[in-house]
């Protein structure tokens, strides 16, 4: 009952026309974003995140989150159309979706791809109602020592995900919290690792390191092999799925929505690994898994459906605990804290027409995908059609002018040049770069969290052991280190 | 190699940064001193490249060669006359100059179609963030 009261709260907040008109942009935005190759959510929302300061914080923030669900949706029709992903999510889309339409049938391949987007993105959206504030309510009891170990079981849970090496996994992580080091102690405003630079006095920008990583880096690999393609898009017939089609695709959509929307929860969980695992699924359970590939629509249906409800999921580990389970959570989490806007437990209690707009946008905002998804199709692949040698100087254009309108800094754009050059290189080096922003985002929360603990505990770090939630979520970190080194061990013939 | 010498950089880097932190102070009267969890992060870098240098190396990364190289370098050109020119020339002409480097030097297009894309483009640009979004982008002597 309460969920529901605080539901019309937020559909009150949203329902105005400057939060309807944002959330409709922001879902054209990710869209466009999702469908462009070579633009990620991260990337568009680090660009965009400026503009929302200008906002009230309800509008940008209905915004950045329509963003990264509206890509979501536009993501298929690049990997259905092109064999390349628009963004991460929809690596697996290109495997079966593609091949259906090489064979004539991109459009219910588009069909299933968007309606099972809007079916599991409303379904995550109804579990997020319900259980955000649950999680919020038990969460709200935390002192300093449980959040520290919350945040460590976090990080783990992030490096227990990463596909990678977990050393170079470990190494990241470590990287992003040296980096959020450097500038003023939050404690006791001593300065460190500035060597007198007034510059690195105020920290290292989110947005700059962001840019760098993912956009700057993304536009050194594509630039790199600029790669021809062929667009299918003069076989789009009939989006609307055959009988057939939905029998086919009915359940691999509601397993994707569960699996996507559980997958989100987890730290170093979210859109991308949600996507892979329902791939994985719905080819192991399959009566006939040699058809996956070839153009079997469950495996465009599972994966689209689970990365749209995987987004779901993400935002109540953020907007609940205050944890980011990915990348782009990160940065929202760094776009509330710029508000001014704490995020935690105490989050959904303090700003509740904050929390319900957000949740109420985006059963809004899964209605404006639909329609932008599957009326406007044709007017995606016109965008389908421009060069990325022509549209990558533009992108470019757009991080120089995201970084520096952040602090009006042009230090901004050397930071975001190195951290560019960097990424491409630790890519190329198979290092994921997930674990490092999310450090880098949470650091500073942890650090607090541990010196507050060691301050009002006599016994010193004892106090994380002595207290019972905080011993038991260490007690799961501690475990899930082990199985993650023990599965390297397995994988590697040993570390050394 | 290359993945050899980064790992000992990451040795290198992790000692130098952990000292530094133990400079700053670990504990003192008052609980936890700045130093104590950048001295920790320093350690785990350190410590997480000696095991990376001990490991037997992977496949060898594809670094680029020949015209992806020079793209790519184009690219990083193009941004560093960014950086290093936006407070003397203002974004425009910066970004002019940036744009026709990039379309001349990676996508290798004629002098016409790059001169009146970087104009299209940086105007746009300019004329998007600059005056509808009213960000203040940075001008040069000129006023612009």
């Amino acid at each position: 009952m309460e969920a529901l009261n605080g539901l019309l709260t937020g559909f009150g907040v949203i329902l105005t026309p400057s939060n309807l008109y944002l959330c409709f942009l922001g879902s054209l935005i990710g869209t466009l974003v999702g469908v462009l190759p070579g633009v990620g959510p991260l990337a568009a929302l680090a660009l965009l995140l400026p503009v929302t300061f200008t906002l009230s914080p309800v509008g940008g923030l209905v915004m950045l989150c329509s963003i990264f669900y509206g890509a979501m949706y536009g993501g298929s029709t690049t990997s259905i159309l092109l064999n390349i992903p628009g963004e991460a999510a929809s690596v697996v889309t290109c495997f079966d979706g593609h091949q259906m339409a090489r064979q004539g049938r991109a459009g219910p391949a588009l069909g299933i791809a968007a309606i099972g987007s809007f079916i599991a993105g409303t379904l995550g959206v109804v579990i997020m109602t319900f259980f955000a504030p649950a999680i919020a309510a038990v969460a709200i009891r935390f002192g300093p020592p449980e959040n520290f170990a919350l945040m460590v079981l976090g990080l783990v849970c992030t490096l227990f995900m990463i596909s990678g090496s977990t050393i170079k996994g470990v190494l990241m992580m470590a990287l992003g919290c040296l980096t959020a080091a450097v500038g003023l102690d939050v404690v006791n405003g001593r300065e460190r690792y500035t060597f007198g630079s007034v510059d690195l006095s105020g920290g290292i920008e989110l947005l700059a390191v962001v840019i760098g990583l993912f956009g700057i880096a993304e536009i050194l690999s594509n630039v790199e092999t600029m790669a021809k393609t062929t667009l299918l898009a003069d076989r789009i017939r009939g989006l609307w799925p055959s009988l057939a089609d939905w029998r086919a695709s009915w359940r691999p959509i509601l397993r994707g929505s569960g699996l996507g929307f559980l997958l989100g929860l987890v730290p170093g969980g979210g859109p991308v690994t949600a996507a892979f695992m329902s791939y994985a699924l719905e080819k192991r359970i399959a009566a006939q898994p040699e058809r996956f590939g070839k153009g079997a629509i469950e495996g465009v249906a599972g994966p689209e459906s689970a990365n749209n409800s995987a987004v779901a999921g993400s935002l109540i580990p953020v907007l609940s605990l205050g944890i980011p389970s990915n990348p782009v959570t990160a940065l929202l989490l760094g776009a509330l804290i710029i508000q001014g806007i704490q995020p935690g437990p105490l989050f959904i209690a303090q700003r509740p027409d904050l929390f319900w707009g957000i949740v109420a946008s985006m059963y809004i905002g899964n209605v404006f995908l639909l329609l932008l998804n599957l009326p406007l199709i044709g007017l995606w692949v016109q965008f389908l059609r421009i060069p990325y040698r022509v549209m990558f100087p533009v992108v470019l254009l757009l991080c120089v002018v995201g970084t520096y309108s952040a602090n009006k800094n042009v230090f901004d754009l050397w930071i975001m040049l190195g951290f560019g050059i960097g990424g491409y290189v630790l890519r190329k080096l198979e290092y994921d770069l997930a674990p490092f922003v999310i450090a880098f985002v949470l650091a500073p929360l942890l650090e607090q969290s541990l010196r507050q603990s060691l301050v009002m505990s006599p016994d010193g770090a004892m106090i994380l052991v002595k207290r019972p939630v905080a011993a038991v979520l260490l007690a799961a970190s501690a475990l899930l280190t082990y199985l993650m080194f023990r599965r390297q061990t397995k994988n590697e013939g040993g570390l050394s | 190699m290359f993945e050899r010498t980064l790992n000992v950089f990451w040795i290198v880097f992790g000692a130098a940064s952990a000292a530094y932190a133990w400079s700053l102070g670990m504990v003192g009267p008052a609980g936890p001193e700045s130093g104590l969890f950048p001295f920790i992060a320093s350690v785990i870098v350190s410590g997480a490249g000696i095991i990376l240098l001990l490991r037997p190396l992977g496949v060898a990364p594809d670094f680029p060669r020949g015209g992806g190289l020079w793209r790519v370098l184009g690219v990083v050109v193009g941004l560093i006359v960014m950086a290093a020119g936006m407070p003397y020339l203002g974004f425009s002409v910066t970004s002019f100059i940036t744009m026709i480097i990039l379309l001349r030097a990676v996508d290798q297009s004629s002098w016409l179609s790059a001169v009146t894309l970087a104009f299209i483009s940086t105007a746009s640009v300019f004329w998007l963030f600059g005056q509808m979004l009213g960000m203040a982008l940075p001008r040069g002597p000129w006023g612009w």
